[in-house]
C-alpha cells in the first residue's frame, strides 16, 4: 500500500533532521511545481528547485483534508486549517496522480486524528483551566498578555502539575455512549448521476465496528488485502446487513456471514434466557392450556410458507430493531463492566472480602420484595441503609495514630486539671484590702476600650482600612503575579541541568522585567497618592531574596568555572 | 396499626392507610357477612391485596366456624409469589403485635414445572415434558412395579413424601414456591404433592385460576376444598375468557392424525395384555359394571366440588355395555374419529349446534349420545389399566375424548364451527373444527354454587354490572373504588388528530391510510422526545403493529425515534419477547431511555408492570376491538344477546374498553408513580367509550383533553411531566391520600371514606 515511506531520511533542505514518511513529487501549488512531504509532525511543500519549504503545516493546525471527487480531471487534496485558511494541493502527474492522491491521503488519514485528539485536548484542558480558575486567568493575564514570559513558559510547568491528575481523570473517562440511530445519521447523498453517496466519519465507523463486531472482524479481515476501504463500505451499504428488511442473501455477500453470527447471538442471548424472573414471559403462566384446548386461534408460526414475503420482511425488520438496540445498549455497557470488574477485585484483595455478596438475597427476592413494597404506606423508622463499604477496616476502627502522642494530654489529665481548678476555686478569698480603686479601675477600663487613650494609633489599623480598595486588587494581583514568577524562579533550583540553568537566567530577567514594568509603577503611584510604602515591602524582600540567591549561584558558578 | 372494621380487628401492617384501603375492607366485611359474592374494583397500586389478605385473615381469624380457608387465585406465577410475600408481612405483624406463635399454613401451589425438585425432571423446560416425566415416575403401576423390580426406576422425593409425608402436618407458617422447594429438600419429600396434600387444611391457598376453573385439573386437585372458604379471584378482568378458553377445544387434522397412532398403540397394547394378563381388563370391566358410584358417594357428602365435565346424573348410571370392554372401546373411538376425519373433509364453512351434531353422528355412524358421555371417564380408565406411561403422549385421544364428554352433555352454550381453511389464506386447506364455550358462566358455576363466598376484584372491571351478567350470578356488593390523590399522577389525554387535523383512528377503513400512520409515528416520535426513560406503546393487534413498524421504517420515522431512545419490539416469540423486555428495562434503568413496542392482549400488555421509570407514557394507538370476523366471536355475541340481552356493540365496546384500560393501567402502580397515558384515537372521545373506562381513569379526563391535536399533546405532556418531577414527600400526602389512625378516626374523614365507594 503505502510504497514510499523512507524511514529517517534527513532532507537536506530541512533544518533539523525530521523523519520523512512519504514524498510526492509533482504536485503543483499555486501553479507552481513542487514536491510534498509528509513528516512525523507537519505536511510542507517546497517549490521545485528550491531548497526551502513555502508551505509547511503542523498536523496539530489541519482541521480535515478534502478530495476532489473521482473521475474530476484535476485531482487535487485540499488542506483546511483550525484557522480557516486552506491550502489545495494539486496532484499532476498524469500516469499516477491518483495513486499518489490516494497514498497522501490515507497517510493523512491516520495521522490526522492523532494529533487533533492531542492538540484539542491540550487546548480544552488550558481553556477550562484558565475558566475554572480566575485568579490563574488573572495571573495568565499580567504575566503572558503583557507579555513578561511566554505562554508555553506559563504552561510548562502549569500542566505538568495537572498532568497526574490529567492522565487519572483520562483514564477514567466516562465512554461516550453510541447513538442509536448512528446507522440514520449516514443520510446517503444523490450524486445526480444515479448513485448514491454515504459520508462517514471515523466516529459513525467506530460505532458501527463497537455495535457490531462482526463487522470489525470482517474489516481486519479484508480490508487491506482483499479490497480497499472504500470498497468494502461500498459493499456494507449495498449487502443486505445493511438493508435488514431484505431476506434474500446472496452468496457472494461477505455481510452474509455477519447476519448468521448476529443471528447465532440473538439466538444465544434468546436461549440464555432473562434473569430477572418478573419478565419471564416463559414461566409467567403457571399452566397453560394443552394444545387443542382453547378459542384462540394458534398463531400459525410453524409453517413460514404460507406467510408472505412481505409479513417475512416484516418481522425481520422487528427482529432487527431488537436486536440492533440490544447490541447498543451492550457496546455501551460492555466498557462500563470491565472497571467495575477491577475494583470489586482489588476491593476483596485489601483484607475485606466480597463476602458482603453473599449476604445480599438472590435477586428473584429482591424483585418480589420490591414489587410488594409501599414506601409511603411504610412509616420512616424503616429506611433502607446503605452498606459501609471499608476499603481498609483497620483504619477506620483505629483511626489514624498521631505523631507525637506525648504532646496530647489524656483525658485523665484535662479531669486531674479540672479536678484542680475546682479545687482552687472553692478554697479562693479575696484579698479585699489590695485592691485597686474603683476610680483608677474604671479609667484604666476606659483607656484600654476602643477609642480610648491606649486603644488609638499603633500602627495597627488594618490594610483594608487604610488603602482604596483599587489598590488593594491590584496589590493583590501584584501578590500572586510575583508568587507566581518566583514559583518559576525557585523551581529551578537545584540547577542541575542547561537547561534549568538556561531557565533561571532567563527567569531573573523576568523578575527584574517585573520589577521594573509592574512593581516600579505601582510604588509611584502608591507614592503620588501618599500612601505608606510600606506596602510593597514584602514584596520587594522576596525580590531580594530570589536575588540574592541568584547572585550566589552566579559567583559560585563563576568560581566553579574558573 | 390495629383498625376497628365495623366491629372487627383488623391488623393492618403499615403504619399508614390510603382512605380507599379502609373503605375497601368496609365493602369486603359486608360481603363476608352476608356469606355472598362480590364484585369490587380498586385502582392498581392502591394496596388492594394487603387489603383483602389483612380483612380476611382477620375475618378467620374472629370466625374460625365460620370461614375456615382463604382459597386466592391469581393469574400468574410472580403474582402468585407476590401474594405470598405480602402475607409473610401481614403475619410477621401479627407475631410482633400479638407476641403469639403463628397458627397458621398459608401456601402456593403451582405446576410441577414450579415445584419439582428432581434433579433430572426439574431440568425439563416445558411444564409439559415435566409433567409427562414426573407421570412416568410416579404413576401407581409404575411403583407397584419397582416392588417386584427395584432397577425401575421412580422418584425418591414422592417415595419419601408417600411413606411419612403425609402423617407429619406441614408445620404453620408461610410457604411460598421456593419455601416449599426448600421444605421438600431438607425433608426428601416432593413439594408438589405436599403442597397439593397440605392444600386440603391449609388456612390459606394461593394459586392459579386453572385449578378451579378449569374441569380438568379442578377435578384432580380442589375437589376435596371446604363450602366455608372465601373465594378470591385477583386481576378478575380476564376471568370470563379464562373460563371460555377452559372449555373449548379445537380440532384439526394433525390432532386427528396423532389420535389415529394413539388408536393404533391402544389396541396393540391391548392385544398384548390380553395374551399376558387378561384378568386384569376382567377386573377393570367389572369395575365398570360398578360404575362410577364410588364418585357418587363422595358427591352426596358434599365434599367434592361438581365436575362440569361430568354431570350428576351420569354419576348414577354405570358405564354404558357399547363401550365397556377395551376392545368395544377402542372400536368405538375409532369410528368416532372415523366420523371427524370425514365432517373436517369439507369446503365450506359450517356452523351448527351440539343437537344437531349429535343427531347427525347418530344418523351417520349409529354413535349414541350416552356412551360419549363416557368417553372421558372411559379413556382415563382404560389408560389407567393399560399402565401406559407416558400421558402427554396420548394427549390427543385425551382431548377427543374430553371432545366427545362436552358435546353429549352440553346442549346450550356451546357451537361447533368448522372451517376448511384460514380465513386469510383461502387456497391452503387447513380444516379446524372449533368446538367453542360461549357461555363463561358454565366453568365458573360450580365455584358459585359451592363456595360461600367469591369475590372478584380487579384494577379495571368497568362497567361493573357486566361481569355478574356474564358469568351469571348474583352478588351482594358491587362497588368501585378511586383513588384518593394528593397530586393528579395520571395525566389521561386522547389524542384525535395529528397536526395536518387529519383524524388519527385504527378504524378498520382507515388504519393503512397514509396519513393516519404517519401520524401515529409523529406522536410516538415528539414522545420520544419530551418524555424521560420509558414509553410504552400498545397495538391492537400484532400484524397490525408489524405493518405500521415496517411503514414507519420506510418513512424513517424509526431511525428519528433512534435519536432519543432505543426501540425494542414485543415478537410473537415469548423468549425473544422476554429478552426484549429485560434490555427494555435495562435501557430504562441506565439512563438511556427505550420505548417499547407491545400489543394489547398480548403477553406482555397482560402480566408485567411497568412501575415508575419503567412506563412515565403508556400510548394506546388505536381501540383494541377483538378481530371481529372471527366467527366463533359472531357465534358468542349472538349467544350472549339472546341469552343476557347484552348487545353486541355493547360487549365489544366492553370488551375493548377493558384492554385499553389495562394497558394504560400498566404504567401506574402506587401514589407516587405517575405516568401519561395517551389514548391515540378519536372515537376515545364518545362517551359510549369513555364511560366504560375505569372511574379512576374517567375522573381525571377532563373536557379539554378529549380531541387534542400532537402538538396540545406535547404541551400538556410537558408540562404535567415537568410538575410531576418535582419532589412529592410523604408530608404532602398526609390526610388527603394517606392517613394515620389518628386521622382515619376522625368524624368528618369517615364521611369523606364512605364517598370513595361507588355502589354500582
Amino acid at each position: 500500500m503505502i510504497n514510499q515511506i523512507l524511514p529517517f531520511l534527513s532532507v537536506a533542505m530541512a533544518s533539523l533532521s525530521e523523519e520523512v514518511l512519504l514524498v510526492v513529487k509533482r504536485v503543483r501549488q499555486r501553479k507552481q511545481d513542487g514536491t510534498l512531504y509528509l513528516m512525523a509532525e507537519r505536511i510542507a511543500w517546497g517549490p521545485e528547485g528550491k531548497d526551502r519549504f513555502t508551505v509547511s503545516h503542523l498536523y496539530a493546525d489541519i482541521r480535515c483534508q478534502k478530495i476532489s471527487p473521482d473521475g474530476k480531471a484535476k485531482i487535487q487534496l485540499q488542506l483546511v486549517l483550525h484557522t480557516g485558511e486552506s491550502t489545495t494541493f494539486h496532484f499532476s502527474n498524469e500516469s499516477t496522480a491518483l495513486k499518489d492522491r490516494d497514498v497522501a491521503k490515507e497517510l493523512l488519514q491516520q495521522l490526522l486524528p492523532k494529533f487533533k485528539k492531542k492538540a484539542n485536548k491540550e487546548l480544552e484542558e488550558k481553556n477550562r483551566m484558565l475558566q475554572e480558575d480566575p485568579v490563574l486567568f488573572q495571573l495568565y493575564k499580567d504575566l503572558v498578555v503583557s507579555q513578561v514570559i511566554s505562554a508555553e513558559e506559563f504552561w510548562a510547568n502549569r500542566l505538568s502539575l495537572n498532568s497526574v491528575e490529567h492522565s487519572l481523570s483520562n483514564n477514567n473517562k466516562q465512554e461516550v455512549g453510541i447513538s442509536a440511530a448512528f446507522l440514520a445519521d449516514i443520510r446517503p447523498q444523490t450524486d445526480g448521476c444515479n448513485g448514491l453517496r454515504y459520508n462517514l466519519t471515523t466516529d459513525i465507523i467506530e460505532s458501527i465496528f463497537r455495535t457490531y463486531p462482526t463487522v470489525k472482524q470482517k474489516y481486519a479481515e479484508n480490508v487491506p488485502h482483499n479490497m480497499t476501504e472504500k470498497e468494502f463500505w461500498t459493499r456494507f451499504f449495498q449487502s443486505h446487513y445493511f438493508h435488514r428488511d431484505r431476506i434474500n442473501t446472496g452468496l457472494q455477500d461477505i455481510f452474509s456471514e455477519c447476519a448468521k453470527e448476529d443471528e447465532k447471538g440473538l439466538k444465544s442471548m434468546v436461549t440464555q434466557g432473562v434473569k430477572n424472573p418478573m419478565v419471564d414471559l416463559l414461566s409467567l403462566e403457571d399452566k397453560t392450556l394443552d394444545e387443542g384446548y382453547g378459542t384462540a386461534t394458534v398463531p400459525t408460526t410453524s409453517n413460514s410458507s404460507n406467510k408472505s414475503l412481505r409479513e417475512n420482511s416484516n418481522s425481520a425488520i422487528i427482529k432487527r430493531f431488537n436486536h440492533h438496540s440490544a447490541m447498543v445498549l451492550a457496546a455501551g455497557l460492555r466498557k462500563a463492566e470491565a472497571p467495575s470488574d477491577q475494583a470489586s477485585e482489588t476491593s476483596s484483595t485489601d483484607g475485606n472480602s466480597r463476602d458482603s455478596d453473599l449476604f445480599q438475597p438472590p435477586l428473584k427476592k429482591v424483585k418480589l420484595q420490591e414489587a410488594i413494597e409501599y414506601d409511603d404506606l411504610q412509616g420512616d423508622s424503616v429506611r433502607k441503609t446503605i452498606s459501609l463499604n471499608l476499603k481498609k477496616s483497620d483504619r477506620y476502627s483505629h483511626g489514624p495514630i498521631p505523631l507525637q502522642s506525648q504532646h496530647y494530654s489524656t483525658s485523665q489529665d484535662i479531669i486531674n486539671s479540672i479536678s484542680i481548678i475546682q479545687h482552687e476555686m472553692r478554697s479562693y478569698k479575696p484579698r479585699l484590702t489590695q485592691v485597686m480603686s474603683s476610680s483608677a479601675a474604671s479609667s484604666a477600663i476606659t483607656a484600654l476600650s476602643p477609642g480610648g487613650v491606649l486603644m488609638q494609633g499603633g500602627g495597627q489599623q488594618t490594610i483594608n482600612q487604610l488603602v482604596p480598595t483599587d489598590v488593594q486588587s491590584e496589590l493583590k494581583h501584584l501578590y500572586t503575579a510575583a508568587g507566581e514568577l518566583l514559583r518559576h524562579f525557585w523551581s529551578c533550583f537545584p540547577v542541575s541541568t542547561p537547561f534549568l540553568e538556561e531557565k533561571v537566567v532567563k527567569m531573573k530577567s523576568n523578575l527584574e522585567k517585573f520589577q521594573m514594568t509592574k512593581l516600579r509603577p505601582f510604588q509611584e503611584k502608591i507614592q503620588r497618592q501618599y500612601l505608606s510604602t510600606n506596602l510593597t515591602g514584602h514584596l520587594e524582600e522576596m525580590l531580594q531574596a530570589a536575588y540574592n540567591k541568584f547572585q550566589a549561584w552566579q559567583t559560585r558558578r563563576m568560581m566553579r568555572k574558573t | 396499626m390495629k383498625l376497628n372494621i365495623d366491629g372487627l380487628l383488623v391488623y393492618f401492617p403499615y403504619d399508614y392507610i390510603y382512605p380507599e384501603q379502609y373503605s375497601y375492607m368496609l365493602e369486603l366485611k359486608r360481603t363476608l357477612d352476608a356469606k355472598g359474592h362480590g364484585v369490587l374494583e380498586m385502582p392498581s397500586g392502591t394496596g388492594k391485596t394487603i387489603s383483602l389478605l389483612s380483612l380476611i385473615v382477620a375475618y378467620q381469624k374472629a370466625y374460625p366456624l365460620e370461614v375456615t380457608k382463604l382459597v386466592y387465585c391469581s393469574r400468574t406465577v410472580p403474582e402468585i409469589e407476590k401474594v405470598v410475600e405480602e402475607l409473610r408481612k401481614l403475619m410477621d405483624y401479627y407475631t410482633k403485635q400479638t407476641e403469639a406463635k403463628n397458627d397458621f399454613l398459608a401456601l402456593a401451589l403451582s405446576s410441577r414445572k414450579n415445584l419439582c425438585i428432581h434433579p433430572e425432571v426439574s431440568a425439563l423446560r416445558f411444564g409439559k415434558e415435566v409433567d409427562g416425566k414426573c407421570h412416568s415416575l410416579t404413576a401407581s403401576y409404575i411403583r407397584a412395579q419397582h416392588h417386584s423390580n427395584p432397577s425401575q426406576p421412580v422418584c425418591q422425593f414422592y417415595e419419601e413424601f408417600d411413606a411419612v409425608g403425609r402423617q407429619v402436618p406441614i408445620p404453620p407458617g408461610i410457604y411460598n414456591l421456593d419455601d416449599l422447594k426448600d421444605f421438600g429438600r431438607r425433608k426428601g419429600w416432593c413439594p408438589y404433592f405436599l403442597a397439593r396434600y397440605a392444600i386440603l387444611h391449609a388456612n390459606i391457598v394461593v394459586y392459579s385460576y386453572h385449578y378451579l376453573l378449569d374441569p380438568k385439573i379442578a377435578d384432580l386437585v380442589s375437589k376435596e376444598l371446604a363450602k366455608k372458604s372465601v373465594v378470591v379471584f385477583d386481576e378478575a378482568h380476564n376471568i370470563d375468557n379464562v373460563c371460555i378458553d377452559s372449555m373449548s377445544v379445537n380440532i384439526t387434522r394433525r390432532t386427528l392424525d396423532r389420535c389415529q397412532t394413539n388408536v393404533e398403540t391402544l389396541q396393540n397394547t391391548i392385544s398384548r395384555i390380553k395374551e399376558t394378563d387378561a384378568a386384569k381388563l376382567r377386573e377393570e370391566y367389572s369395575r365398570l359394571v360398578e360404575g362410577l358410584k364410588e364418585a357418587n358417594v363422595a358427591r352426596e357428602t358434599d365434599m367434592y366440588l361438581s365436575n362440569p365435565v361430568l354431570p350428576d346424573e351420569i354419576l348414577q348410571e354405570a358405564v354404558p355395555g357399547s363401550i365397556r370392554t377395551a376392545e368395544h372401546f377402542v372400536g368405538f373411538m375409532k369410528r368416532f374419529l372415523e366420523y371427524l376425519k370425514a365432517r373436517l373433509r369439507i369446503h365450506h364453512v359450517v356452523q351448527e349446534s351440539a343437537p344437531q351434531f349429535l343427531k347427525d353422528i347418530y344418523e351417520k355412524v349409529c354413535i349414541d349420545r350416552k356412551p360419549l358421555r363416557f368417553c372421558a371417564e372411559r379413556l382415563r380408565s382404560l389408560l389407567r389399566t393399560l399402565e401406559i406411561a407416558d400421558i402427554a403422549d396420548f394427549s390427543a385421544i385425551t382431548l377427543i375424548s374430553h371432545f366427545a364428554t362436552l358435546v353429549s352433555t352440553y346442549s346450550k352454550g356451546f357451537t361447533i364451527i368448522i372451517e376448511p381453511f384460514e380465513d386469510r389464506t383461502p387456497t391452503i386447506a387447513n380444516p379446524v373444527l372449533h368446538f367453542s364455550c360461549m357461555d363463561p358462566s358454565i366453568a365458573i358455576k360450580p365455584v358459585f354454587g359451592r363456595f360461600q363466598s367469591v369475590i372478584i376484584t380487579s384494577g379495571t372491571l368497568s362497567p361493573l354490572d357486566i361481569y355478574p351478567r356474564i358469568l351469571d350470578f348474583r352478588p351482594v356488593t358491587v362497588a368501585s373504588f378511586t383513588m384518593t390523590l394528593a397530586r393528579t399522577c395520571l395525566c389521561p389525554l386522547i389524542v384525535g388528530r395529528g397536526n395536518d387535523q387529519v383524524a388519527m383512528t385504527s378504524k378498520f377503513e382507515t388504519r393503512e391510510d397514509f396519513a393516519v400512520i404517519r401520524n401515529y409515528g409523529n406522536l410516538l416520535l415528539e414522545m420520544s422526545a419530551i418524555v424521560p426513560d420509558g414509553i410504552v406503546a400498545f397495538f391492537t393487534s400484532y400484524i397490525y403493529m408489524e405493518n405500521i413498524v415496517a411503514s414507519w421504517y420506510e418513512q424513517g420515522i424509526l431511525e428519528n425515534i433512534q435519536r432519543n431512545k432505543l426501540i425494542f419490539i414485543e415478537t410473537q416469540d415469548a423468549a425473544e419477547t422476554s429478552m426484549a423486555l429485560e434490555k427494555y428495562q435495562e435501557a430504562c434503568e441506565n439512563g438511556r431511555g427505550a420505548i417499547l413496542l407491545s400489543v394489547a392482549r398480548g403477553k406482555v400488555s397482560e402480566g408485567i408492570d411497568f412501575v415508575h421509570h419503567y412506563g412515565r407514557a403508556v400510548i394506546m394507538f388505536g381501540v383494541p376491538y377483538v378481530y371481529t370476523q372471527s366467527r366463533i366471536l359472531k357465534a358468542r355475541l349472538e349467544y350472549l344477546r339472546d341469552q343476557f340481552q347484552i348487545r353486541e356493540n355493547d360487549f365489544l365496546t366492553f370488551d375493548a374498553m377493558r384492554h385499553a384500560a389495562q394497558c394504560v393501567g400498566r404504567a401506574i402502580r402506587g401514589k407516587t408513580d405517575y405516568g401519561l397515558m395517551i389514548f391515540a384515537d378519536k372515537r376515545y372521545a364518545r362517551a359510549d367509550k369513555r364511560g366504560k373506562l375505569p372511574r379512576w381513569i374517567q375522573e381525571h379526563l377532563t373536557d379539554g383533553s378529549l380531541n387534542l391535536t400532537i402538538d396540545e399533546t406535547v404541551q400538556l405532556g410537558k408540562h404535567f411531566l415537568r410538575q410531576m418531577a418535582q419532589p412529592f414527600r410523604q408530608e404532602d400526602q398526609l390526610g388527603l391520600s394517606l392517613l394515620t389512625l389518628e386521622q382515619l378516626q376522625s368524624e368528618d374523614m369517615l364521611q369523606k371514606i364512605a364517598q370513595i365507594a361507588q355502589q354500582a
